[in-house]
């Protein structure tokens, strides 16, 4: 040891690994590294089918009162949430009369968005994305799937939400 | 036993490490398509269309499967 001393720098004793060896190891490593990753996307997407085969998301059930149509004016919003979850959802009055109520939750991150008075858009702050206020469609920004949407009864004074029919 | 590993250990450096090279890089490949079914299998089950997940983890499984099949090609370390 003590000649290897002489002849090699501190560093190359503190590391006693050949350049040859080096690669061949990080690249191996590398590798199965890889392949772990691959093994966590698989477990990932075990994930996602197990979830939508064994908990397709419950349906919302009967008609659940929100406000009376006195406390929602023109172009004016309320967040409510249904009883027994905690999804937030937004009940709309639109210019034209007609109300609209869509989940709260952006489909892009589940930031909560806002409808803009005056515009029929709802608008989600966090990375500019708009949704028509009328449909729920995207209109533009990175949400991928339209809002989800409740059926609002209007039903004398009183407005109501039920789960939205299914559209073919 | 004979089998290919007899040979590839033998074989020049430079031919274990293109082997090397292009393992890492089918990997990659895989990888990539993993995260893709991965990322349309969800968006579809978020939109309700869960027809789509069950075939992404099979999908996602076989490469998986592949992925280690192809470890066992990697070059030995040399000594
Ligand atoms: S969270 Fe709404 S646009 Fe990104």
């Amino acid at each position: 040891m003590s000649d290897n001393n002489e002849k090699y720098p501190d560093w190359k004793n503190d590391f006693p690994i050949s350049q040859s060896e080096t690669t061949s190891v990080t690249r191996r490593q590398f590798a199965k590294f890889l392949c772990l990753v691959s093994g966590g996307l698989a477990t990932g997407s075990a994930f996602v089918a197990a979830k939508s085969v064994l908990s397709p998301d419950k349906k919302i059930k009967g008609a659940h009162r929100v406000c009376s149509i006195t406390e929602l004016p023109v172009g004016g919003t309320r967040s409510f949430v249904l009883e027994g979850s905690t999804t937030p959802y937004i009940l709309i009055h639109l210019e034209n009369g007609e109300f609209k109520a869509y989940e709260q939750k952006c489909t892009h991150l589940s930031c909560a968005v806002f409808y803009k008075p005056g515009s029929g858009k709802i608008e989600c702050p966090c990375h500019n994305g708009w949704f028509d206020a009328m449909t729920g469609e995207v209109l533009q920004g990175p949400p991928p799937r339209p809002l989800p949407r409740l059926d609002v009864q209007v039903k004398g004074n009183d407005i109501f939400v039920a789960a939205a029919k299914e559209e073919a | 036993m004979s089998t290919f590993r007899r040979a590839q250990s033998q074989a020049h450096p430079n031919k274990t490490s293109t082997l090397m090279l292009a393992i890492i890089v089918l990997l990659i490949l895989n990888v990539t398509i993993q995260i893709w079914l991965l990322y349309s299998g969800l968006n579809n089950a978020l939109a309700h269309n869960s027809g789509i997940a069950f075939p992404a983890f099979i999908a996602s499984l076989v490469i998986f499967i592949i992925n280690c099949w192809l470890l066992y090609y990697l070059p030995r370390s040399r000594q």
